[in-house]
């Protein structure tokens, strides 16, 4: 039988397992029990430097796999990991993973970006380890987690239901509970079934897939739980030394994922005007919401996407332009998000709906991302006017040279002619050779206040 | 009954007959984070993003303004004035009696018998809301016209817009359940509903209508179904239904509410019968007000305040199935007027 704790490292089998072996004295040393493990499971390895030989190795390559995975798809060979997906490893694992729970909680807290990411590899790896099973084992194994997990309120998953990865009419509810396991399906709906094996007709209602994703969420929200906690505590206890040592490699392997972001991002954000500057550093209750939702969200799409928009007079939809939606998903949504979240207090904590608000902005609806299927059920909205935001952003609103100039009335406007401004400040710079501290290349400076 | 109220009545309805005390609880606490909006001439209300520190203060508003209609926001704010730093909305179910898809009177606006309809639809969503989603917190409002479901529930009072919106499909059965359900593991299924076969043409697959699940939102449909099966009067719209298979339904509609739901599709015909339960999912959207439920910030009619165009007490109803409006929502000044 497969350990439970292979896919629910926080059951009582995975508590107790870390009881008897997880000695943070010794996770640094070799462990030919778990490189033997390791060997038997992974058949070649092109590399045998990539085998993890301690257990805080194993740690690690745990978040590199689902790191790699996510942000360098095309390199990422999962070759190179398959012993993570062998249940032999299973007894290992778990102590991995408390290793890392732990070391994350007490370094970086619980709304960090390397808990997020964390928790996100957990999902990642249970769906491919339940992949890897038989039928049967898998099978097997979501049954023995659903009887280890507390009634799933459908109220607990509402991330799903508005991200449409689940809908409610799927599941089968009894007073607020989803019924995931087939003893409590029988003991509820048994006698009211009839001409028919009541047994069947639960496998065929309630589809494996729904009750994987709902597992693994709720598998996922414990560890949330279980980072807060340990957060919450490690003020009382002084931390082991391994895991502060850790933390610094998890930052390096976590870098990866923040690089292309920026990498990919062709916005010059020197030639940003002054409002819109400073609503990206972040803004105060009273303009926060139109300043995010309104200015910042037209501005930004429309200087990445469709900067001549009002040279050119001819309206277009944001998937004329990025027709997979991949810039508009991967390089400006996390820079409305980013300010969204630098706002005092952050906009989606009040106001989650305003999500809803930013998408239907770019034309996709009111929904919680972008999305193909849903384009025009809104109007992609064009940047305000300098006069408007006069009026009704009148704090962020705070000239410039530039923005004094004939053409420019409207923060697009000033984009275009600034970036002009700077191309040409650059070209002469560079032929005279000059070091003239005053010609600074970079505007943010001159703005500051 | 159902006059508009004179601006004297008002004054009189204010002054004399309202009562402090019959503020619902869920009004009165946290009253000062709710926004509330009035209309005094009877244009809708203009006069909005009122706040009051507590009841106190709003008893002395309605003394001196005796407004046309009273409503609070559903949504509470830290700054209900600016309708800032939002915290949380009740999730609300409007049924207006005029506008319900189905209904056996030919009034214009309403009368007893729709009233009566609306009842019974709320009386019906309540269910559903208890036993399937396990909500509590919930209060029934007669509106004047109709009724709001009020849920203050802590576990929905921070949904979005999308999530209500799929509660309310489920509550109200707009959408036919899907009919297939495969029978066979998921990866065999995966191979031949991509490689092999077209995803409907797989082998492997149940064919279940929604009345052979007697649980989950099959069960929930099949109610809606036969709710509107024997309430229908053959003169609904549906693009689905002609009048040809109006007219059979309303002949073998005996059987579905006997429950005899094979026999009855038998009757009909498999396609017609798929025609018939699109139809009435998509009349069942129209039982609620769609617009109301996904709106965060909308404001509602006032529990307590008088509905001016038809002279009705807007109020919360402790037992919705012996509630009758027009015995228990007529304010006194109607049954002071002469030829009442
Ligand atoms: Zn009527």
């Amino acid at each position: 039988m497969v350990l439970l704790s292979f896919i629910n490292p926080l059951s009582d089998e995975g508590k107790q397992i870390v009881r008897e072996n997880g000695s943070l004295n010794s996770v640094n040393e070799d462990n030919g029990d778990l490189i033997y493990a390791v060997e038997r499971s992974s058949g070649q390895l092109d590399d045998i430097d990539n085998i993890p030989t301690n257990l805080i190795d194993l740690s690690l390559k745990r978040l590199e796999c689902y790191v790699k995975k996510t942000y360098s798809p095309k390199e990422f060979d999962l070759n190179q990991y398959k012993y993570l997906f062998d249940k032999k490893i299973a007894k290992f694992d778990v102590i991995s993973f408390y290793i890392l729970a732990q070391a994350i909680a007490i370094k970086f807290g619980p709304a960090s970006r390397e808990s997020k990411e964390f928790v996100e590899s957990q999902g990642f790896l249970i769906e491919r380890r339940l992949f890897n099973l038989s039928n049967r084992e898998s099978e097997e194994i979501i049954q023995r987690t659903i009887d280890s997990l507390d009634e799933v309120k459908w109220t607990h998953l509402s991330d799903l239901f508005s991200s449409k990865k689940l809908n409610l009419q799927e599941l089968v509810l009894n007073n607020g509970n989803i019924i995931l396991s087939e003893d409590e399906f029988m003991e509820i709906f048994g006698n009211k079934i009839k001409n028919r094996d009541p047994a069947t007709v639960f496998k065929a209602v309630i589809q494996k897939e729904t009750t994987e994703l709902i597992v693994k969420s709720v598998i996922k929200q414990n560890i949330d739980d279980y980072i807060k906690e340990v957060s919450k505590n490690s003020s009382i206890i002084d931390p082991h030394p391994s895991l502060i040592n850790i933390a610094d490699k998890i930052s390096k392997i976590l870098k990866v994922g923040t690089n292309i972001e920026i990498k990919a991002s062709t916005l010059e954000q020197d030639a940003f005007p002054p409002c819109i500057k400073n609503t990206i550093s972040g803004v105060g209750s009273g303009n926060r919401n139109d300043a995010i939702v309104l200015l910042l969200t037209s501005f930004l799409s429309y200087a990445r996407l469709y900067p001549s928009i009002f040279k050119n007079k001819d309206f277009r939809k944001v998937s004329d332009l990025d027709a997979d939606l991949k810039i508009t998903i991967n390089e400006i949504l996390p820079l409305i998000y980013d300010a969204a979240n630098r706002c005092n207090p952050p906009l989606f904590e009040d106001d989650p709906q305003e999500k809803l608000n930013i998408t239907a902005k770019l034309g996709f609806g009111v929904y919680e991302i972008p999305e193909m299927k849903h384009e025009g059920e809104s109007k992609w909205y064009t940047p305000m006017s300098c006069d408007k935001i006069k009026i009704h952003l009148s704090s962020l609103c705070k000239p410039d040279a530039t923005c004094k100039k004939d053409n420019v009335n409207n923060p697009l406007s000033y984009y275009n002619r600034k970036q002009w401004e700077l191309k040409k400040r650059a070209n002469s710079n560079n032929s005279n050779n000059s070091n003239n501290s005053n010609n600074s290349n970079n505007p943010a400076k001159n703005n500051s206040r | 009954m159902f006059e508009p109220a004179t601006k004297a009545e008002r004054k009189q309805y204010y002054t004399e007959e309202w009562d402090i005390k019959k503020l619902p609880e869920f009004i009165n606490e946290n009253i000062h984070n709710r926004e509330f909006g009035f209309d005094h001439l009877g244009r809708g209300p203009n006069d909005r993003h009122r706040v009051f520190k507590n009841s106190n203060e709003l008893k002395k508003f309605l003394r001196i303004r005796f407004p046309f209609a009273a409503y609070c926001s559903v949504a509470f704010y830290n700054k209900p004035r600016r309708r800032g730093d939002w915290l949380k909305s009740e999730l609300i179910f409007d049924v207006d009696a005029k506008d319900i898809p189905i209904r056996s009177c030919d009034c214009d606006g309403v009368c007893e018998i729709c009233l009566d309809e609306a009842r019974q639809i709320v009386s019906n969503i309540l269910d559903t809301l208890k036993d399937d989603l396990g909500l509590t917190d919930i209060h029934v409002i007669y509106s004047g016209r109709g009724y709001h479901i009020r849920i203050l529930d802590k576990n929905v009072m921070k949904l979005n817009s999308e999530v209500r919106s799929q509660i309310l499909k489920y509550v109200v059965g707009a959408e036919v359940p899907k009919s297939k359900y495969s029978s066979i593991e998921s990866k065999e299924r995966n191979y031949y509903a991509q490689e092999v076969y077209k995803k409907d043409r797989a082998p492997g697959y149940d064919k279940m209508d929604h009345y052979l699940i007697p649980f989950g939102y099959p069960a929930v449909f099949t109610k809606r179904v036969k709710y509107a099966i024997t309430n229908m009067n053959g003169t609904e719209k549906m693009e689905e239904v002609n009048p040809k298979l109006m007219k059979d339904v309303l002949k073998y509609r005996e059987m579905v509410q006997k429950d005899e739901w094979g026999l009855f599709k038998n009757k009909i015909g498999p396609i017609r019968y798929r025609n018939l339960v699109e139809g009435i999912s998509k009349l069942n959207m129209g039982l609620v007000d769609a617009k109301v439920s996904i709106d965060l910030k909308r404001i509602l009619r006032m529990p307590t305040s008088l509905h001016s165009k038809v002279s009705m007490r807007c109020m919360e109803v402790k037992n919705i199935e012996t509630f009758d409006p027009l015995k228990e929502a007529v304010p006194k000044f109607v049954s002071e007027r002469k030829g009442y």
